[in-house]
């Protein structure tokens, strides 16, 4: 059966950054240096020529992109400038937009103005709401005690709330990306067993990112890692201790460490990539889609509201604290509510998920394999051999 | 016969021959044969020393012959006649034994190898005992051309050879200078206007004064050899001057060009059929029209280019024809300049960006987003009808090499790259002119690589598409080449043949007129009153055809008479 090509869909694909993936004339150079190419998904090369003809639904059943770590390795051999690497990037911000059912996604990463503005929106929307909400509860001049402008428990309910709203956004998502590239797939023989077997890999893959180290260049993993667990930790710190975090004078300390670590790590490492954007130090910075910056700046400024709210309450300075604090919620619910469902943060589910179906999916092909049919090739001679991922 | 003073020489080769033949061997046991006076071995004889070796020898030893054990003659004969030359021997009494190509290179290393060469060497000396002293001929050249062809090749020739004063006659048979890349609009991969390189190189050759142009003119006859050929050439127009006329010229060009690769031949594309597929040709017609359009005169959203039809196929062409891939390279960039909302895809086989430039100029049309599909060489995509609801007119599938999948292709307008072919006529040149084809019809040089415009006619010569397909200029440098070939010869003023050729003893002929057919130079001809046949030396290539033929054993090939050929038999088996 044929495929019908679609020469129109690369036009779909510049505004996510692929820009020069028609350049690509298919040495296969790229696919030869990434050290996680290897049978089934073989890539960036299938995926790009799959891009330039435009089969929209090869594409949007690959899990090859959540694959790459984006090391730019591709794209400092490619002989024609056609950024393998980049290319991936851009499918990762496509797929993400196809995976997301409410079309938001899509609204921003096609265009900046939505991003910034929907931000701008739930900033304000966020600020009145805290400010409105303060006003019943307390005095602006009280930051923790019975008569505090935003007490800790109320924040909390609304944390949990918000981490509810988001989980229906992402996992609604993640079962698209679930669906696309493994559920629709009829031919293929996963198993319930297999599922299950491979499970481990989630959190493996969430807590240690250990195939970015296979990367040649270590740095970019151990920069990504320290941001990625520095996130975590804050969240786990404001999901589960809120209240400590934000309690009076008596410091918790077991609390507060955790906290300083995460903080600085979040400031250094976003200062970092922000640096080795603006320089373009290597590769994968030398494309900076806007989602790009939005994500870093965001994180930056929250962390940093975060400092100075944290300051002010240990100076004593309520007022100005609460004050603060309003601001690094206008910041923080932004960053939860539109990043982590459908912009960049959501990579932070996809590409473990990817590892994880990844895994399922080879074993499945495997065993199709041995036993004489290829879905992946029909009419192709038999494979028993699946790199494991 | 008298026994002559021979000297033998064997050649080392470096290693090449020594490695397997016994030279020294080979050398000692020459000394005995009959004759030889001074025999050697030496590393390489072709170097200096070697020759001066030679040359020495002929002083000292009062050499009468020489024999060189060693490569072919075809590499270095010429060498050793010329060493021969120097010191006062003729040339024709140097013979060659060739124990590399035909001992060392293919045998192995022994006894066998050494005894095949002693056997090569007495054969070359019984042979040469019986060589005559030859002198070479010397004819008047002629220094006027015949061109063949008003394509930018034989142009290209004309011009070169009238801008250094010498007359030119320059045939076309149709009514216009140009040729074919008078029908092209850009060319690549500089896309600069072939047009405008036309009109100067038109104007120039209408107007320069060394150059006859004569259109609607055919070749009729042509007779005589190199230096000295009479031209009958016919005029079709119906204007002043004598419908046949006869010119003297020296030398002739062919320049005959190719025709296009008829598109219709190939069913699966739908040409003739569907009204939007079209062939290259036809395209540079739209472009020179200076609108690309559908038949209904809607702008195209799709345009394919679908390369090869006609060439390297098994059903067609088994060869590549050149200009193909950088033409369509460049119909992708003139669409997509005219129209930047078009959708460019190129269906290809191998992309051959051999060219100066030109591998540049496919990085540039990958570079305006062109679609690059592959298909396999020996397939073949197939065109259809789209569907109704579908945003385009036609359906290309491809079993698509690149991606392993079937793609159909979207299309509106669908342009064929059509081959270059040799032209209907061009077997009617070869008897014409004297000259060979290949089993495509192209015409056949006298050395694919180190003598590629000159024939195995003396005097004739190939430049352009006639001799193979290929681009602009290439075809310009093959007509300069041949142009600078030709003002060498007239340069020299007279010209020097090769001694040995065949010549009729008339006492024996019988003029049975044999001879005049079997010979593939066309040198022999027929004297009507005297009933004898006689050969035209110049032309002769002493293949020793006639020879063999002539049931009166009338001819005798110099340098390859009898008495050599059956010396130099007793002496293999000696």
């Amino acid at each position: 059966m044929a495929t019908r090509a679609n020469p129109k869909l690369i036009e779909e694909l510049e505004p996510y950054g692929a820009e020069d993936v028609m350049k690509c004339y298919h040495c296969g150079n790229c696919s030869a240096v990434c050290p996680f190419s290897a049978d089934p998904y073989v890539f960036p090369r299938k995926p790009m020529r799959y891009l330039q003809m435009g089969l929209e639904d090869k594409l949007k059943g690959q899990l090859d992109p959540w694959l790459c770590y984006y090391c730019g390795e591709c794209s400092d051999q490619c002989p024609r400038d056609a950024e393998p690497g980049e290319t991936m990037m851009s499918l990762r911000r496509w797929l993400t937009s196809k995976y997301d059912w409410t079309g938001i996604s899509r609204l921003f990463y096609q265009s900046w103005r939505w991003e910034l503005g929907a931000i701008v929106l739930v900033a304000i929307l966020t600020a009145i709401g805290f400010t409105l909400f303060g006003m019943s509860q307390g005095s602006l001049s009280a930051y923790d005690g019975p008569n505090a402008f935003l007490p800790s428990e109320s924040v909390h309910v609304f944390d949990w709330v918000l981490a509810g709203v988001l989980m229906v956004f992402l996992l609604s998502n993640a079962a698209r990306m679930w669906w696309f590239t493994m559920g629709r797939a009829k031919d293929l023989p996963t198993t319930l067993g297999s599922y299950i077997a491979s499970l481990w890999m989630l959190p493996t893959h969430f807590f240690t990112q250990i195939r970015y180290s296979k990367c040649e260049h270590k740095g970019p993993w151990v920069t990504h890692l320290a941001l990625m667990l520095s996130y975590v930790t804050m969240l786990v710190l404001i999901m589960f201790f809120l209240t400590d975090m934000a309690s009076g004078p008596a410091i918790d300390w077991s609390v507060h460490v955790a906290g300083y670590l995460a903080t600085a790590g979040l400031v250094l490492a976003t200062i970092l990539f922000l640096r080795n954007r603006a320089k373009k130090s290597s590769a994968q910075y030398r494309h900076s889609h806007e989602s790009d910056w939005i994500f870093l700046v965001l994180i930056l400024v929250v962390a940093l509201t975060g400092i100075l709210q944290h300051i002010l309450h240990r100076s004593g300075l309520d007022a100005a604290a609460n004050i603060t604090y309003i601001v690094h919620l206008s910041l923080v619910v932004p960053m939860l509510a539109l990043e982590v469902p459908f912009s960049k943060w959501s990579h932070l589910a996809y590409r473990p998920l990817a590892m994880y179906l990844a895994q399922v999916r080879a074993t499945a092909l495997s065993r199709a394999r041995a036993g004489g049919v290829d879905p992946a090739r029909p009419g192709a001679e038999r494979h028993t051999q699946v790199h494991p991922i | 016969m008298t026994e002559k003073r021979i000297g033998v020489y064997v050649c080392n080769c470096g290693t090449n021959i020594a490695n397997v033949v016994d030279c020294d061997a080979v050398a000692e046991a020459a000394a005995d044969l009959p004759g030889v006076v001074v025999s050697r071995s030496y590393k390489y004889m072709c170097s200096n020393p070697g020759q001066e070796m030679i040359t020495q020898d002929i002083r000292d030893e009062q050499l009468e012959r020489v024999v060189v054990a060693a490569c072919s003659p075809r590499m270095h004969e010429p060498t050793f006649r010329r060493a021969a030359e120097t010191a006062g021997l003729n040339p024709y009494l140097v013979q060659m034994a060739n124990i590399r190509e035909q001992c060392s290179w293919v045998h192995d290393a022994g006894e066998m190898a050494t005894e095949k060469a002693k056997d090569l060497v007495r054969a070359a000396v019984y042979r040469v005992t019986r060589h005559e002293s030859l002198e070479r001929l010397s004819v008047d050249m002629c220094p006027h051309t015949l061109v063949l062809g008003g394509g930018i090749a034989g142009m290209s020739a004309a011009l070169e050879l009238a801008d250094a004063g010498k007359r030119v006659y320059l045939v076309e048979r149709t009514k216009a200078l140009g040729g074919n890349v008078a029908r092209v609009d850009l060319t690549a991969p500089y896309l600069d206007s072939a047009r405008d390189m036309m009109t100067d190189r038109v104007t120039r050759v209408i107007e320069h004064p060394d150059v006859s142009v004569m259109l609607e003119s055919e070749l009729e006859k042509l007779e005589g050899f190199v230096g000295n050929f009479k031209a009958t050439i016919s005029h079709h127009s119906s204007g002043e001057g004598p419908p046949i006329e006869v010119v003297d010229v020296g030398s002739v060009i062919v320049c005959t060009g190719y025709k296009e690769f008829d598109a219709s031949r190939v069913t699966h594309f739908g040409y003739g059929k569907l009204p939007d597929v079209i062939t290259s040709f036809e395209f540079e017609g739209m472009l020179k029209q200076g609108r690309i359009e559908m038949k209904d005169g809607r702008l195209p959203q799709y345009v394919a280019i679908v390369h090869c039809v006609g060439s390297r196929s098994e059903e067609f062409h088994g060869y590549c024809s050149r200009v193909c891939c950088m033409t369509a390279l460049k119909y992708a960039h003139e669409v997509k300049s005219a129209l930047p909302r078009t959708y460019v895809s190129d269906v290809y086989v191998d992309m051959h960006a051999f060219g100066k430039g030109c591998e540049d100029f496919y990085r540039r049309s990958a570079e305006v987003k062109t679609l690059f599909l592959m298909y396999g060489k020996g397939d073949h995509p197939v065109v259809r009808r789209a569907d109704p609801g579908d945003d385009c007119e036609m359906l290309i599938t491809v079993d698509e090499q690149l991606s392993g999948e079937q793609i159909e292709l979207p299309a509106d307008l669908i342009i064929l790259m059509v081959g270059m072919e040799a032209r209907e006529d061009s077997e009617q040149v070869t008897h014409l002119v004297n000259i060979s084809q290949d089993k495509d019809g192209w015409f056949i040089e006298s050395h694919p690589k180190l003598d590629p415009v000159a024939t195995t006619t003396d005097g004739v010569y190939i430049a352009g598409a006639c001799q193979a397909p290929k681009d602009i200029p290439d075809s310009v440098a093959q007509a300069r080449a041949a142009a600078a070939r030709i003002l060498g010869k007239i340069s020299r003023g007279k010209l020097e043949i090769d001694a040995m050729f065949a010549a009729v003893n008339e006492d024996l002929c019988s003029g049975c007129r044999v001879c005049n057919e079997i010979c593939p130079y066309s040198a022999i001809e027929f004297d009507a009153e005297t009933k004898r046949s006689h050969v035209i030396s110049a032309l002769c290539k002493a293949c020793g055809a006639c020879v063999a033929t002539c049931p009166s054993a009338a001819i005798e090939a110099k340098h390859f008479t009898d008495e050599q050929i059956f010396a130099e038999i007793a002496g293999v088996l000696a």
